[in-house]
């Protein structure tokens, strides 16, 4: 199929996500990946400490765990999906990375974040296809954080690379 | 809609994204990083014209008093999240969506970003059980509140009802501005293109030059 054989134009792909995104926002809400991960955290947090999780209050005032919040969901489909589409494009690969400097760098950024998501309440994903587009005040300060977190990230990635 | 529902349509709606993220290589981290660092804009003009159609899509449902828009209260600790966030995603070479994708085609260490973004949420929690900032869901006001550094919260919605003007207005103006610089991004690329062309122009006309020294050189 010709869908799996070309790189599909990155315009063309954003505005299929766009026009289903706004379908998403009708019905449940817009697309978000920050909120899932949150669930999903505690999920394997208490799978993991059981009962004593609830000493934590953060879990159950600001993100009370349950399995069937749809926000998961839609992380778990990203996965699917991409799956599918490397596996019948003959792109997936076990790809490990080779130096120790790629694995601390992704260890810190991961770290970064988590904490980052889970101090402002939102994503990227939100910022970009939920909060801004609502012309929520939150999505000026995110927008701006971002290109001002992206620009200090880029600094410091130039630096590692170039050193 | 049920819970169950809702949770189907979710894994629809990603499983839809991640084949079309996968398939494009649209990269959030790379519109941003890849125009700050490389001043390259593949992905950035594939962000802003999906924002356009997101601003335009959803204030024009809010407009009717559709949708559902997420409201809670912003502050001091959004800005400060996302420019934490943003480090993180150039330091990772992939954002949340990306960490999934590439999980999906096999990268481990997506996988271990992802794995690693768990825990920095839950470290997270650890903290905020500490000091409990920022303040819950249950005690936002919706007002600022400066003992808390957060301002409040406001969106096409509150626009619409404090000032009595369609959302939609509010939307297009917003469409407007992205659209100013997506034709900005298109400029600029023109001018990179014509400068190219000079240069590969140049380039070509040298070596000619100096076979022409040569022949003159050898007569």
């Amino acid at each position: 199929m010709e869908f799996f054989r070309r790189t599909l134009d990155p315009v063309i792909a954003l505005i299929a996500i766009a026009v289903l995104d706004i379908f998403l926002f009708l019905t449940i809400g817009a697309w978000t990946v920050g909120g899932g991960e949150t669930m999903m955290t505690g999920l394997m947090a208490w799978l993991v400490l059981g009962d004593d999780l609830q000493r934590l209050p953060f879990w159950n005032l600001v993100f009370p765990i349950r399995a069937d919040d749809w926000r998961i969901y839609i992380s778990l489909g990203t996965l699917f999906g991409a799956a599918v589409g490397a596996i019948a494009s003959g792109e997936f690969r076990l790809r490990v990375p080779r130096h120790l400097s790629e694995w601390v760098l992704i260890t810190i950024g991961g770290l970064l974040m988590g904490i980052g998501i889970r101090y402002a309440y939102v994503c990227n994903v939100s910022t970009f296809f939920g909060l801004a587009p609502e012309l929520n005040l939150g999505g000026y300060l995110a927008v701006s954080g971002i290109i001002a977190g992206a620009w200090v990230g880029s600094l410091i990635y130039k630096k590692v690379l170039e050193g | 809609m049920s819970p169950v529902a809702e949770c189907l349509l979710a894994f629809l709606f990603g499983s839809v994204v991640g084949l079309l993220v996968q398939r494009s290589r649209y990269c959030n981290t790379a519109a941003l990083r890849d125009a700050i660092l490389f001043k390259s804009y593949r992905n950035t003009k594939a962000l802003l014209v999906a924002m356009m159609i997101l601003t335009v899509g959803f204030t024009a449902f809010i407009s009717v008093g559709a949708g559902h828009p997420l409201e809670f209260d912003v502050g001091l600790n959004t800005f400060i999240g996302l420019f934490l966030f943003g480090i993180g995603m150039v330091l990772a070479g992939a954002c949340t969506v990306m960490t999934w994708v590439k999980t999906g085609e096999g990268n481990v260490g997506a996988l271990w970003a992802l794995l690693f973004t768990f825990i920095g949420m839950f470290l997270f929690s650890l903290l905020w059980s500490w000091n409990y900032w920022p303040p819950a869901p249950a005690s936002m006001t919706g007002e600022p509140n400066l003992a808390t550094l957060q301002l409040g919260f406001a969106n096409a919605r509150t626009l619409q009802e404090k000032l009595g003007v369609p959302a939609i207005v509010f939307g297009l103006v917003q469409a407007g501005v992205l659209f100013a610089i997506y034709r900005a991004i298109l400029r600029r690329e023109r001018l990179q293109r014509e400068r190219h062309r000079s240069e590969a122009e140049a380039r070509a006309a040298a070596p000619a030059q100096g076979e022409k020294r040569l022949q003159t050189r050898a007569a």
